[in-house]
């Protein structure tokens, strides 16, 4: 908190640094620590976040990659005894603010999550839900923007025949998809991957794995993978994480070909995760 | 593994008919306990029928004696032996709605309190406070409402309404004559207080089921609470949250003690609801000890019916409402 304080107000050098940042990151994480309770979780993480890139999170379970995600939408402020110290940076202002406005965030900051979240609507309404929270349009354009949407996230082919039945009908692919589809109607400028294949078949993974690859021209993404040859398939960046702390971060092909430190090399080779 | 296995094998036979041997005294086992539960099943369908047979039976000389204006006349008269049950259906229907109007709001509204809003210090606090609220027994109610509630409706809210609404239309029908404190609105007012713990306590129960993920993803589009609990959390849990109303509803439309005690017990239609009236079930709680004469007695147990009856049609609306829910949904 102090220390967010200080650098706002620690005149130019800082700033200007910062604004030349914003061009090419659009996330910025400085010291982020994270505790559930007393136990402490992320141990000073520091990384970026490049804008229209994909960056992946890979590490054996409980090494702190899904929290850090959690913090980028400001998810753990929905449960008591979780909090964030440190700074994340989005386009240059530090979300971890108290006076952030959560609401706003989260539109700014879209999530997928590892289990299809279909809201009980139907299809067209959980697409037409998240563009209506914020625009007030008529309905000929909303139908459009849920067109759009489902034609984004490969989706309008299989449903344009039953868009009011219900979004749980669908197969658990498909639901991934109609939530995909549902996060990137409401114009994210982030999007948070977690863990989005894990509860697929190999074909909606696939199918997923490309539609990330082609949303990464309009969002920046972040991913959370327990799989590393998807890793290594569609991200740019990947960062290793291990035991709450950011061990490796750097271009995905060079993390895979050539590990600069041990550990990455022992995950990335299955020798132990 | 192999070392146990390997003896077996030579033993095959000897083994196969105490496998079978053991195996015949499961299917016994399996059938006896089928045939309890089944019993046990029956045993239900059995006494429904044999309730309702009875009190269609024991509603046959009433029936007989005043054919369907039994239905449609207020006159309750035990002397010249005219009855009709108008009055207390009337008074049923309306506390139960009175009931229903101020329980369901605050029912849901502390149940969404309590799962989306309040402090998680004070959960616990309150959701004791509320089981406990369940299990004070109706005669407490019906004591102190007669004795406390009444007195304190009568001294402020009724005059109040009867003031306020004395220049508009309708509400001052509605709201007319002298507070006598006891009344149909003071028996809603305690039958909205009775049927509240239980339907929040259902209500509770079906909000905490749904999935954290879910209401993470509609927080994590930017939603505010309300809209959580409007777009998804209703909707998810609706069916849970009808079933707690009509668990309300069905405890409203027969409570017995709580009502006699306050309603004021009189066989009639008032346009007022600050009047006295009197319901199915207080009815006979109140006169079935002095019924004389099988005509008496044969009307009380009709009412008995028509009480059946009415809980019946509110089951089969609930269960039709739901249906219709369902299929605009798009199941």
């Amino acid at each position: 908190m102090s220390e967010a304080a200080i650098a706002t107000i620690t005149p130019t050098p800082a700033v200007a640094a910062r604004s030349f940042e914003a061009a090419k990151d659009k996330v910025s994480v400085r010291d982020l620590r994270f505790y559930y309770g007393d136990t402490l979780a992320l141990k000073g993480i520091t990384l970026a976040l490049e804008t229209r890139k994909v960056t992946a999170f890979i590490g054996p379970s409980g090494c702190g990659k899904s929290t850090l995600l959690r913090v980028l939408n400001r998810m753990y402020d929905l449960y008591p005894n979780q909090r964030a110290e440190g700074e994340v940076m989005l386009d240059g202002e530090n979300i971890l603010s108290p006076r952030q406005d959560l609401n706003l965030l989260r539109a700014r900051v879209g999530m997928v999550f590892q289990k299809p979240t279909p809201f009980p609507m139907s299809i067209f309404d959980n697409i037409a839900f998240g563009i209506q929270l914020y625009e007030r349009l008529p309905r000929s354009e909303i139908a459009d923007r849920v067109e759009a949407a489902l034609t984004r996230a490969a989706l309008w082919s299989e449903v344009k025949d039953k868009l009011r039945a219900s979004g749980l009908s669908l197969s658990g692919g498909q639901q991934q998809r109609l939530c995909i589809a549902r996060t990137i109607a409401a114009r994210p400028e982030v999007v948070l991957f977690d863990e989005p294949c894990s509860a697929l078949d190999p074909i909606s993974t696939s199918k997923i794995e490309e539609l990330i690859d082609e949303l990464k021209s309009d969002y920046t993404i972040a991913i959370v993978t327990h799989n590393m040859q998807q890793a290594a398939r569609v991200s740019d960046y990947t960062a290793f994480m291990y035991l709450g702390e950011l061990v490796e971060f750097g271009e995905t092909a060079k993390m895979f070909m050539a590990p600069a430190d041990k550990r990455t090399q022992d995950y990335i080779t299955g020798r132990f995760g | 593994m192999t070392e146990a296995a390997l003896p077996s094998i030579r033993e095959t036979s000897v083994t196969d008919a105490g496998r079978l041997r053991a195996l015949k005294r499961f299917a016994a086992g399996d059938a006896l306990f089928r045939g309890a539960t089944l019993t046990a099943a029956i045993a239900v369908l059995v006494l429904l029928g044999g309730v309702i047979v009875s009190l269609a039976v024991g509603s046959v000389p009433a029936l007989k004696a005043f054919g369907f204006d039994f239905l449609t006349t207020q006159k309750w008269n035990p002397v010249t032996e005219k009855f009709g049950a108008i009055a207390p259906i009337y008074g049923t229907l309306v506390t139960s709605l009175i009931a229903m109007l101020i329980g369901v709001p605050v029912s849901i509204g502390i149940a969404i309190f309590l799962t989306e809003l309040c402090p998680y210090w004070l959960r616990r606090p309150i959701g004791i406070a509320i089981e406990l609220l369940a299990g004070i027994p109706s005669i407490i109610y019906g004591i102190w409402g007669l004795f406390v509630f009444a007195p304190f409706l009568q001294a402020t809210l009724q005059p109040w309404l009867i003031e306020a609404f004395a220049d508009v239309p309708v509400l001052n029908v509605l709201f007319a004559g002298p507070p006598y404190g006891i009344g149909v609105l003071t028996a809603g007012l305690i039958l909205a207080i009775m049927v509240l713990p239980f339907i929040t306590a259902v209500t509770r129960d079906v909000f905490l089921t749904v999935p954290p993920v879910l209401k993470e993803a509609a927080y994590g589009m930017g939603c505010t609470t309300w809209e959580v609990i409007r777009k998804v959390v209703l909707p998810y849990t609706r069916v849970g949250v009808v079933g707690g109303v009509m668990l309300g509803l069905g405890r409203a439309l027969g409570e017995t003690m709580a009502v006699t005690f306050v309603i004021g017990n009189a066989h009639r239609i008032s346009s007022s609801i600050l009047a006295p009236g009197t319901t199915i079930s207080a009815t006979i709680a109140n006169e079935f000890n002095e019924a004389v004469g099988d005509i008496y007695t044969s009307s009380l147990i009709a009412l008995g019916l028509i009480l059946f009856v009415i809980t019946f049609i509110v089951l089969a609306i609930s269960r039709l409402m739901l249906m219709r829910l369902e299929r605009k949904q798009g199941k």
